[in-house]
């Protein structure tokens, strides 16, 4: 899947919690820190280090056990998508 | 719309009614309704009795949300911080009750004045710790640049708003204790609105979500305290004492919405 779909989902899942802005704004930054390139796929070592980062994002607003039932949802959600195709 | 739904509308329904009644007593206190059925006496009462009760409910939410999250959540310390500054303000609130219950006007200054001023420290330190959270946790809270920028333009503008109106506050006559008082409510807002501001940028970039709608609540809630704070400053000074009801709104939907804003982060952290 290339990056930038799996942002949008992964904003699309967060964006209920943190509101579409923050969870782009902060998938995003994550990325760019992380150093994944939006223009190509996303492999799976980077999409863990991605889905670690925003977890520790969603422990400050919805506690770790909450946070961790939307990183399953966003991963879920990719699954979904990937299963689409 | 469900019956959950209906009954989550309820303490919403009562604020609002209790904004517009005590604003209707500052516009109209001569009528009828203000002076044969909710009389001083009354309003007095059930103010006190409404901010005594969202500022324990508030307290005590804020402190079930510290013992929800896990042992070195970074937000952690933050609700505790929050929950002990509405307590304090609720011991201050609480010493007001002997004279407020009975429908009489509490002392200026008086004891609880202390628990007041001493929630301050509280507030401003748990919005801080919030900040370090959300910065520490990787959020975009902006650059240094943009973040000096933002305390530089809100210093400025609450300063330019707030010392006019305290000029004449300084230059009144009366106790030393109680003119001191009534500046240092109006600068340790000052000093709040800092924190605030910067945890404004976040809560913008919240907006339209549950963490958002959190946000919404405490910060709307801390405007109207900052508000109050003023306006009470400024109607002492004046004596413009007729004005007092404004300033009981300005309370009550502060701690109301406060309230309501631990209530719904409690809500996220069950749900």
């Amino acid at each position: 899947m290339e990056t930038s779909e799996a942002v949008q989902v992964i904003v699309d899942v967060m964006a209920p919690y943190i509101g579409d802005t923050m969870a782009r704004s902060a998938t995003e930054a994550h990325c760019q820190k992380l150093g994944i390139p939006t223009d190509s796929p996303l492999s799976s070592e980077h999409l863990e280090s991605l889905l670690g980062k925003l977890s520790g994002g969603l422990n400050i607003f919805l506690g770790r056990e909450k946070a961790a039932a939307v990183i399953a949802d966003v991963r879920s959600a990719l699954v979904a998508r990937e299963g689409g195709r | 719309m469900s019956t959950t739904s209906r009954t989550d509308l309820i303490p919403w329904v009562i604020l609002a009614g209790a904004a517009a009644v005590y604003c209707g007593w500052a516009l109209a206190p001569a009528s009828t309704l203000y002076t044969r059925v909710l009389t001083p006496r009354v309003l007095l009462a059930v103010g006190a009795l409404l901010k005594l009760i969202y500022l324990l409910a508030g307290a005590l939410w804020a402190f079930t949300c510290r013992d929800r999250m896990e042992e070195g959540n970074r937000a952690r310390p933050a609700w505790l911080l929050l929950s002990v500054g509405l307590l304090s303000s609720f011991v201050g609130q609480l010493s007001f009750a002997p004279y407020q219950l009975l429908g009489n006007e509490a002392p200026f200054p008086s004891v609880g004045d202390l628990y007041f001023i001493l929630a301050y420290p509280f507030l401003t330190a748990a919005f801080i710790v919030f900040l370090r959270a959300y910065r520490e946790a990787g959020l975009p809270m902006g650059s240094l640049t943009e973040r000096l920028a933002i305390l530089a333009g809100v210093g400025v503008i609450a300063a330019a708003v707030t010392l006019p109106i305290l000029r004449p506050v300084v230059a009144a006559e009366g106790p030393l204790l109680e003119r001191v008082l009534t500046v240092v409510y109006p600068v340790l807002d000052l000093v709040l609105l800092l924190p605030l501001a910067l945890l404004l940028r976040v809560a913008l970039r919240l907006r339209g979500s549950h963490a958002g709608s959190v946000w919404a609540l405490i910060l709307g809630g801390l405007i109207f305290m900052c508000v109050g704070d003023v306006a009470f400053a400024y109607f002492s000074a004046l004596g413009r004492e007729h004005l007092d009801p404004f300033i009981h709104t300005t309370f009550i939907l502060s701690y109301g919405l406060i309230a309501g804003g631990t209530h719904r982060q409690l809500q996220l952290l069950r749900s």
